[in-house]
């Protein structure tokens, strides 16, 4: 008999590290902040691009203002030997272009006594306290280059920061020169430019060494939670995509754009979400695999769209990228607050399912999972992403599982029956009449129709339709009761269920806290609660965590089942939540 | 002769429009121009959105959607971008198509989806019982005291003349020969097709309303040049309604067939996407 494997998530053995090198950490965090123009998130972008070519695990999440272009930014990364989901409480390298750039990140960087922070040579201001250690020695370096006391233009600092962090990470600078090369192949004055400034940084004396953790020698492969969601779905039969621009998900519609035609599909960017959601469901009424992505606003615009995905029983995927709301919000800051829109949003009684995505890596498989309930059940499938995971970068391992194309089951003349509407059929689905099929002329109907889908005001007929309609959670609650993770140990006292990206914390932080157990749901509607009543049974206390203002998922739960004594652990968004502020937000809920 | 008849394009609901309504008239003059095509009825789609006229698809044997208010159009340039092999045909009222379904109007324009759009304009809301609608007149609304005096109505032809529309075409539901006339020269144009069809309410405006409007009307002269866009322009503003294809741009870009590629945000080009459709 062989002993039962865990999950190899997070090896607590040390690799042995080489004769002679300094030893490698098992991961790393970078922070680079500067101003628009710096080139901070280039800089990011191509340590990230290194690291996986080194086989190294890693992460970039961005931070920047609400004007979206120029202003502060920052790009965190951590950088590992192992699958990483989350950045980190403290940054061990901090390189910062000017020290005023750093005062918007007071809430979202920390360093601690060892870390080293890289700043420009000219720099008069002093590293400021609230980084939450006292750093008496930064390292300076020339990345400004001054005249007469005044910044000019000079080599780009991102180049010269590349160089140096190279250097400093104990990475060869061919790892360097053939990323700018791949990246600048079609601009050659540039890339020579770059090259050069490169090389300035790389050739320094002495700076401190910090190395990268040990890669595993073969490449692996970067992509964002926007670009595993279209990915994902091209792999489920995606046929139409309609969107709008909006952050942070206009990178699902780029990545389409460029992917999707390839796949024999067909992009539109619509005037607003309306038309979108629209489009979508004109293709998907066309008999086509059909989606669009958005963000809250989006989603509010397209509800009225949705009640009529369901009623007319026409499948539609929706993905939100979620950003701190209401109105206008943050739109660059995540949040968790369209949990009620996605499941309870819009006017009149209809059955739509709600899913929720852990992390980039899992974009791939929550779409195929979002095609395969919205085909077989046609109906509505919100898929709710945020901010945090949509436009984070992500390296993980190059395998993909393959994906069956979902499949939504076509009537033909040949079986006749039953009419569009049945109210008979299993799970109250009926067979799809796609046009082009002789004979299956029917009238799909906004208003209430009858089971041949002509109009009705028959109450009785309404009420028929709505036990038709809302049969279908029956069969999806069943058919997805396996869809929900778990971490830490299944007999720890204490439990947290939370969902979506909050995932990517809690993989980690319940390594520290194996008092604690975990419960996740993929699909948060319906709830997949056989499974958590099971997951449950024995706790000594509960917390509900999530990043919303109210406690949504607290009050959604409550309304399922008994959750008397249970602790809502919510704030607003903004910013992801840390592990530090985890315990002390349980500590302060009495958990 | 064709081997279809109007009535091969009947479903078997009868309609509930008030008795004179100019919708019947649509709707014969539609279900012929059909027949003359010989359109098969399963490669056909009747789009609406909601209003008296929006309920015509019911009566189409055809792959038929009653949707919501105002949103047919980006329905049915999803289901034609989608399908292209589908005869997508939208109808709707003024109030469904130029007030809250305003704005996608000029877009659909702006991609020339091959599908025809018919707006029945009867310068009311008959559904919700007689509020004014965008092309209501100033003095009507006076009259019967309605909301908007003060503001002028909208010219539908206009509109869409200056959004770039191929095919503009105006006909009076009273006129069923010219109807008929009408709506198949736009099913047949390959692009994005416009017909304007006036008409009156029964019920919300005098019986002889519709008469009225017709009384304004004129044919368009043989010698008529609809390829002269500044002349349709002038044509549109007139005082009397003019009847006919008021213009016709040479199909140079049909975006069912033409390699326009990007232009109007559709990735990629139907010629392109060559692929096994559904239906077939």
């Amino acid at each position: 008999m062989r002993a039962p494997t865990t999950p190899d998530t997070h090896p607590s053995t040390l690799p042995e590290a080489r004769p002679g090198a300094p030893p490698r950490p098992r991961s790393l965090v970078l922070a680079l902040v500067g101003s628009g123009g710096d080139g901070v998130a280039l800089l990011g972008d191509l340590l990230l691009g290194m690291a996986a070519r080194e086989g190294l695990y890693g992460m970039m999440v961005q931070s920047y203002g609400p004007q979206i272009r120029g202003g502060e930014s920052a790009a965190i990364l951590r950088l590992a030997d192992h699958e990483v989901q989350y950045e980190g409480d403290q940054v061990d390298i901090l390189l910062c272009f000017r020290l005023r750039d750093l005062a918007r990140f007071q809430t979202s960087l920390r360093v601690h006594p060892g870390s080293i922070v890289v700043i420009d040579q000219g720099e008069t201001a002093e590293v400021p306290a609230w980084l939450g250690a006292t750093i008496e020695k930064p390292y300076r370096f020339p990345f400004a280059r001054y005249e007469e006391g005044l910044e000019v233009d000079g080599p780009p600092k991102n180049m010269l920061g590349l160089g140096l962090l190279c250097r400093m990470l104990g990475w060869p600078d061919t790892l360097a020169q053939d990323i700018l090369r791949q990246r600048f192949a079609a601009r050659r004055e540039r890339l020579q430019s770059n090259l050069e400034s490169l090389a300035t940084g790389f050739a320094v004396l002495d700076p401190p060494s910090r190395p990268a953790p040990e890669g595993k020698g073969l490449g692996l492969f970067a992509e964002t939670g926007n670009e595993a969601v279209a990915r994902g779905s091209i792999a489920a039969g995606l046929g139409f995509f309609a969107g709008y621009p909006i952050t942070p998900s206009s990178e699902v519609m780029e990545t389409l754009i460029d992917e999707l035609p390839a796949a024999g599909g067909r992009v539109v960017q619509a005037e607003d979400e309306m038309a979108a959601m629209g489009m979508v469901l004109g293709a998907s009424f066309g008999g086509v695999h059909a989606m669009t992505a958005t963000s809250g606003p989006g989603l509010s615009l397209m509800t009225e769209m949705i009640g009529l995905s369901s009623m007319a029983e026409l499948p539609a995927v929706i993905v939100d990228c979620q950003r701190a709301g209401p109105a206008t919000g943050m739109p660059s800051r995540t949040e968790q607050s369209d949990l009620f829109h996605a499941i309870y949003g819009g006017h009149g009684d209809f059955p739509r399912a709600v899913l929720g995505m852990f992390d980039v890596v899992h974009g791939r498989d929550v779409m195929p999972h979002a095609f395969q309930i919205a085909e077989k059940y046609q109906l509505p499938v919100i898929v709710l992403s945020d901010a945090y995971i949509a436009q984070r970068r992500q390296i993980r391992d190059p395998a993909v599982a393959r994906r069956e194309r979902a499949e939504r089951e076509r009537w033909t003349p040949e079986n006749g029956l039953p009419a569009r509407f049945d109210v008979t059929g299993e799970h109250g689905v009926n067979p799809f009449r796609v046009p082009g099929t002789p004979g299956g002329s029917y009238l799909a109907a906004g208003i209430e129709h009858n089971q041949e889908g002509y109009p009705t005001a028959d109450t009785t007929m309404h009420q028929r339709m709505n036990e038709k309609r809302f049969r279908k959670m029956t069969g999806i609650a069943a058919e997805t009761r396996d869809w929900y993770r778990t971490l830490g140990d299944g007999a720890a006292p204490k439990g947290i269920v939370a969902w979506g990206s909050t995932y990517g914390l809690l993989r980690e932080w319940v390594i520290a806290h194996p008092e604690w157990r975990v419960f996740l749901p993929e699909i948060i509607h319906p709830f997949p609660m056989e499974a958590f009543q099971s997951w449950r049974r024995g706790l000594t206390s509960l917390a509900v965590v999530e990043l919303n203002y109210q406690g949504q998922f607290h009050r959604y739960l409550s309304g399922l089942t008994d959750l008397r004594g249970a602790k809502s652990v919510a704030r607003s968004g903004g910013t992801p939540m840390t592990a530090a502020e985890l315990d002390r937000l349980l500590e302060e809920a009495g958990s | 002769m064709s081997t279809m008849k109007a009535k091969d394009y009947r479903s078997g609901l009868e309609p509930v429009w008030c008795t004179g309504c100019g919708d019947y008239g649509v709707l014969k003059g539609l279900t012929q121009a059909l027949a003359d095509l010989e359109i098969p009825p399963e490669r056909l789609a009747v789009i609406s959105g909601i209003g008296c006229s929006s309920r015509l698809p019911g009566y189409t044997k055809s792959y038929a959607f009653n949707s919501i208010h105002g949103r047919a159009l980006p329905i049915a340039s999803g289901l034609k971008l989608a399908r292209p092999e589908i005869t997508t045909v939208v109808v709707g009222g003024d109030g469904d198509g130029f007030s809250i379904g305003l704005g996608h109007i000029p877009h659909a324009i702006r991609r020339n989806v091959n599908l025809t759009y018919a707006v029945l304009d009867n310068g009311i809301y008959g559904l919700t019982k007689g509020q004014a609608s965008p092309t209501t007149a100033q003095e009507f609304k006076r009259d019967r005291g309605l909301a908007g005096v003060e503001e002028r109505p909208l010219n539908p032809v206009l509109l869409v003349l200056s959004s770039g529309c191929g095919f503009v075409a105006r006909t009076h539901a009273g006129n069923l020969p010219h109807l008929r006339q009408m709506f198949r020269a736009a099913l047949e144009y390959p692009g994005f097709s416009f017909v304007h069809v006036l008409a009156g309410c029964v019920t919300y405006q005098t019986p002889r309303y519709a008469d009225e409007v017709y009384q304004r009307c004129d044919l368009l002269p043989e010698s008529y040049d609809p390829g002269d866009l500044s002349r349709a322009m002038d044509v549109a503003r007139a005082e009397r309604f003019s009847l006919g294809i008021l213009y016709q741009r040479p199909p140079e870009m049909p975006a069912a067939t033409s390699p326009w590629e990007g232009e109007a945000a559709i990735w990629p080009s139907v010629a392109d996407a060559k692929r096994e459709r559904p239906g077939e």
